[in-house]
């Protein structure tokens, strides 16, 4: 397998007894490359990251980390890379400072503990309380730092800055990219579309444990459907507009104005708008949430 | 493996601290009351002899209650299994489901641990545990004999230790395995401490009914040397107790090579797995 890849799976699936989480995931992740991986609850995220750990075997499908089989030698794996748990738990009685040692001490002592102290710094972490009276922000913060502070070739980051205010939200966020620069690579899932869209070199959308679309997020947006707002000098008939291909016309207010969904190109609509006596065109590009949301529409009208 | 190791015992201190210094403290006392009790072993020897024999099938020889080891096997070692088998039940359960059913072993298990290291780390600081356990109740017995009319060697006093011993290491193993098959470390527990004192009946009732002696043999508390062991191990009982807690700890270990690890909260029924060929080789189950 390249070498040139941080990942790749084929086919990969998993069920747990009749849940099929994954139902053949396909997805290549470059080297040095930070790659956003979107899907709601149950959608097969935080199950994908966890079989390049090894922590769960995948049913069938091929699955290779940094071009190693997790299976085959998870310990090599495990060594270069840094993963940040969808849902962190630690020893409650153990302070920051003893949780973090600990885990350097399983990674043989690798970190410079000057770096740890410096990610600490930045994420203002406190290293003396114990880990039981810490808020939940805070324990993500001391996840965070785990991951991060042996400076791993690959970063798995499930929802890196759940619990985080704003500040650190970027903070986190400085940091991924600081680790792309040094060439990690990246593989994050998140909710928070404004934190990917900032991040992502690309956008892996998984549905229903499929991966429905790879892309980069302005593509991604690009190629999304948008709104448009037209106003009319004199009343026409928003009909005509219905007819060129790609539009939808979601409401027209008696002829004087209409609002459009156009997907793909425009030039079909503006063409089409240059035979109409137009006062006033606007338009709107989606959000990457509403890029998402839009993949999810069929499973709302199913529900 | 040795940072896994140093980390589960250190985190069993205070259950190698509160086992050994309680049950050293019981040895402290006993021994130091032997001497009142040997002044008075007639009347005692009198009072024993109506108790009904069903007693003695589970505490020991009472004929000998008025000789050092007699007295100790009676007063201490008779139920020590069964009160050292707790501890095993508990802490051999949860080596492992523990972290899984709190959802630590993901962040343990994201380090550049292998399975087998991180099973035979906290295994061994079970066996430490374990030991410590034991040395700190031989030295609760031990001490006190410098001032007690109790001559037993404290050499021969580590014999029923190591009995005991065996049986706690035994039955923390059996207990590991089962929470590798079970759905939780709860009902592992649960079915190893069912276990433990089923053995302990089956054994002490076949003392007194000859019917029940073939289901005796399968207990391993049948083989456990409580004062016996004063007159010397049965080192075959010792190799095959051993024997079966290595087969435990292996049907443990493989168990754990194979399994998902959960993300936390209990999980469901889990058949042991046949050695399947993994995603690999790109064939799908």
């Amino acid at each position: 397998m390249s070498e040139e890849l941080a990942l790749k799976a084929e086919g990969l699936t998993k069920s747990y007894g009749r849940v099929r989480a994954l139902r053949g995931i396909d997805l290549e992740m470059r080297r040095g490359e930070v790659l956003g991986y979107l899907g709601p609850n149950g959608a097969g995220k935080t199950t994908t990251i966890r079989c390049m750990l090894d922590l769960i075997r995948p049913d069938g499908g091929t699955l290779r980390v940094m071009g190693i089989d997790p299976q085959d030698d998870p310990v090599e794996v495990r060594s270069r890379a840094g993963y940040v748990p969808g849902e962190l738990q630690m020893y409650e009685n153990m302070t920051v400072e003893g949780v973090l040692r600990y885990v350097n001490g399983l990674r043989r002592d690798s970190a410079d503990w000057s770096h740890v102290r410096e990610l600490a710094d930045r994420l203002d972490l406190d290293l003396a309380p114990a880990i039981k009276n810490l808020s939940h922000g805070n324990k993500q913060k001391v996840g965070v730092v785990q991951a991060l502070m042996h400076r791993p070739e690959l970063l798995l980051l499930d929802e890196p800055t759940l619990g985080l205010d704003p500040l650190m939200q970027r903070e986190v966020l400085r940091l991924i990219l600081e680790a792309r620069s040094g060439g990690a690579s990246v593989f994050f899932s998140s909710h928070i579309m404004s934190e990917v869209e900032a991040v992502a070199d690309r956008v892996a959308i998984i549905r229903k444990g499929v991966v429905v679309e790879i892309a980069d997020p302005s593509s991604l947006i690009r190629r999304a459907m948008r709104r448009a707002k037209v106003s009319f000098r004199e009343p026409v008939d928003a009909g005509r507009l219905a007819e060129v291909q790609g539009v939808t016309v979601l409401s027209e207010d008696e002829g004087t104005s209409a609002l459009l969904q156009v997907e793909g190109e425009m030039d079909g609509l503006i063409k089409a708008l240059a035979a109409l006596p137009v006062s006033d065109f606007e338009t709107e590009r989606p959000s990457l949430e509403e890029v998402f949301l839009s993949y999810y529409e069929d499973d709302e009208e199913e529900g | 493996m040795i940072t896994v190791f140093r980390y589960s015992l250190r985190r069993l201190r205070g259950q190698v601290l509160g086992w050994g210094i309680g049950l050293a403290l019981l040895g402290l006392l006993l021994v130091s009351m032997y001497d009142s009790i040997a002044s008075n072993i007639g009347a005692l020897e009198d009072y024993l002899e109506v108790f009904p024999e069903e007693f003695a099938a589970f505490f020991g020889d009472f004929t000998a209650f008025g000789t050092p080891e007699g007295f100790l096997g009676v007063e201490f070692f008779s139920y020590m299994p069964l009160i050292l088998g707790i501890f095993a039940v508990l802490i051999g359960s949860g080596l492992l489901v523990s972290d899984e059913e709190s959802g630590r072993l993901d962040l343990i298990m994201a380090q550049p641990v292998s399975r087998t290291g991180l099973f035979l780390g906290r295994l061994l600081a079970f066996v430490a545990a374990s030991v410590g356990i034991t040395v700190l109740t031989w030295a609760g017995l031990a001490v006190p004999m410098s001032w007690s009319t109790m001559d037993v060697g404290r050499g021969q006093l580590a014999l029923p230790l190591l009995t005991m011993l065996v049986q706690v290491l035994l039955f923390g193993a059996l207990a590991l395995l089962l929470s590798m098959l079970l759905p939780s470390r709860r009902l592992a527990a649960t079915t190893a401490g069912l276990l433990l004192v089923a053995s302990f009946f089956i054994t002490g009732f076949a003392n007194i009914n000859e019917d029940l002696e073939p289901v005796a043999k399968l207990s391993p508390l049948t083989y456990y040397q409580a004062q016996e062991a004063f007159g010397g191990l049965n080192w075959e009982w010792m190799a095959g107790l051993l024997g079966a807690t290595l087969v435990f700890v292996l049907l443990g270990w493989w168990l754990f090579q194979r399994r998902d690890i959960r993300v936390g909260g209990e999980g469901g029924w889990r058949l042991p797995a046949l050695p399947w060929r993994r995603s690999g080789s790109g064939e799908a189950n």
